[in-house]
């Protein structure tokens, strides 16, 4: 088992390095895919399928690909810019990014756990759904968490479809009457 | 003897003997179903097909993998090499590693995940990436406008493929692909087929497009982009691209299949064949599978508008209606 943890810890960590050092958006995707796969294996380890599985669907397959996706649309593959970027910030990135390591750290040796511990969480997708919308033996809350998130995300996409919707010829003359 | 079956039954070996044959199965499906295009084609339209190497031609797969071996390996000189060359790889191995959860047979199935359909979906995902990767790593405009089709036509078509699987959830109660054919035991007429069939053509349909076949093959479409995010590639690396093709078109098959044919189940009781039921998986299978290739020599390739107002316009409203049905029947009946 700790070789597996290390296995997945290296792809983790190094993938992540890549995603921040590598000097190509895209490569810098491409990488950000296999942390995601790293954290999707750690899900797997700690006896979670289901939560692999969503992990691998929406990030791996929907969010990768989108914003390779945009990346591919609006700009060339190769930006110069983007290098002196990288360059100038490099050292307060790596500052901050100790800092936050270092905290949470801190927060989760802190934490009581209760009567929790890693890969003892719901097993089945069933379970994990009457949690997440408070069935039984669940929070109300999250129920509520879940519904607030649907109707966001229902408005990014009424959102979305206003904002590109090609205006035609009759709305735009009533448009210029007003 | 029986010692040595029943170690090999053992867990370590049992996984890794299951796996080999699985890649061993994948690698001979894309061969055999290469072949099988070929001589559809040729017979739908009034010709013979490859018939020259074996009778009738059954050793032309042979003689194409033995060419592709040999042939040499180019990637342009301004190719991403990297991406360029891992792009084949990330395409086929979702396609092969799915086999994984496909029960053949009463018990033969490599792993009975609990998330078996959870596992299809998100795994199918991936192959997504590896067209893109594969557009952007040639670095040449026509494999880049195909990556964008791809990935613009497989993410859409994964909403609808995804919806028409919840009915079949919602009746069998269960993610497992085993629980799935299990359920469906006890004549064709119990089969997932007739109570979802709107939600066996959206799932149908959405799975031809997910395998990028005619008439959704805008992201290869010789006529128009040259083989789009393909063009590039030659000799093994071209070969595994279009070996993980026709893998994901079998797999397509296999688990439509498994999800509303009744999978290894057969049609009556009194033709049960035991552990031998494998053949009534292999005939529905194959038979699906010869359907697909129907299709691409008979229907003509879509638009882009097209393609995305039939996703989004028909099959997602289509699967959503069924969904509610489905769901509000299972209330009533129980």
């Amino acid at each position: 088992m700790i070789f597996v943890f290390i296995v997945l810890s290296a792809i983790t960590l190094i993938s992540s390095f890549g995603v921040v050092i590598s000097r190509n958006v895209v490569h810098s995707a491409l990488f950000m895919s296999g942390a995601f796969l790293g954290v999707a294996g750690f899900f797997a380890m700690l006896h979670s399928p289901a939560l692999a599985a969503l992990q691998v669907l929406i990030y791996v397959g929907a969010v990768t690909v989108v914003i390779l996706f945009g990346i591919m649309f609006t700009q060339r593959p190769q930006v110069r810019r983007f290098r002196t970027i990288l360059n100038r910030q490099v050292g307060a990135g790596f500052t901050v990014a100790l800092f936050v390591g270092a905290l949470l750290i801190y927060v989760f040796l802190q934490q009581d756990w209760g009567s929790t511990s890693a890969g003892h969480g719901p097993r089945t997708v069933a379970s994990l759904g009457r949690i997440l919308v408070g069935v039984s033996s669940g929070t109300d809350i999250f129920a509520l968490l879940f519904e607030v998130a649907s109707i966001l995300l229902l408005v990014a996409v009424v959102a979305a479809i206003v904002i590109s919707r090609r205006k035609t010829g009759e709305g735009v003359e009533r448009r210029a009457e007003e | 003897m029986s010692a040595f079956v029943n170690a090999l039954d053992q867990e370590p070996w049992r996984f890794i003997i299951s796996l080999l044959a699985i890649i061993f199965l994948t690698l001979n499906v894309a061969a055999v179903l290469t072949f099988a295009e070929r001589k559809v084609a040729g017979y739908i339209q009034l010709r013979y097909g490859p018939n020259r190497v074996g009778p009738r031609g059954v050793l032309q797969p042979m003689a194409d993998v033995l060419k592709l071996f040999t042939k040499e390996n180019l990637s342009p000189g301004r190719a991403d090499v990297w991406v360029f060359l891992a792009a084949p790889i990330a395409m086929f191995i979702p396609a092969a590693v799915i086999w994984m959860v496909v029960p053949f047979a009463p018990k033969a199935v490599v792993t009975n995940l609990n998330i078996g359909l959870l596992f299809v979906v998100s795994t199918t995902s991936i192959g997504a990436l590896g067209v893109v990767m594969a557009g952007y790593g040639s670095r040449s405009n026509f494999s880049l406008l195909g990556a964008l089709r791809g990935a613009a036509q497989m993410i859409s078509y994964e909403v609808p493929l995804i919806l028409s699987l919840l009915g079949v959830i919602i009746l069998t109660g269960s993610l497992s692909l085993v629980n799935v054919v299990n359920n469906q035991a006890g004549g064709f007429w119990h089969w997932y087929i007739w109570s979802q069939l709107p939600m066996f053509a959206t799932f149908y349909i959405a799975g031809i497009a997910e395998v990028k076949r005619i008439p959704f093959d805008l992201p290869e479409g010789e006529s128009e982009i040259v083989g789009g995010f393909m063009i590039e590639y030659s000799g093994m690396t071209w070969a595994l691209i279009q070996a993980s093709e026709f893998a994901s078109m079998g797999l397509m098959s296999a688990i439509t299949t498994t999800l509303f044919l009744g999978g290894w189940q057969p049609p009556f009781d009194f033709l049960d064949f035991g552990n031998f039921n494998w053949i009534w998986f292999g005939l529905k299978t194959a038979i699906i599978m010869f359907t697909f290739q129907w299709i691409r020599w008979s229907v003509p390739r879509l638009r882009m508008d097209q393609l995305m107002d039939f996703g989004w316009k028909f099959l997602v409203p289509l699967s959503l209606v069924w969904l509610f049905v489905t769901a509000a029947g299972t209330l009533i009946i129980h």
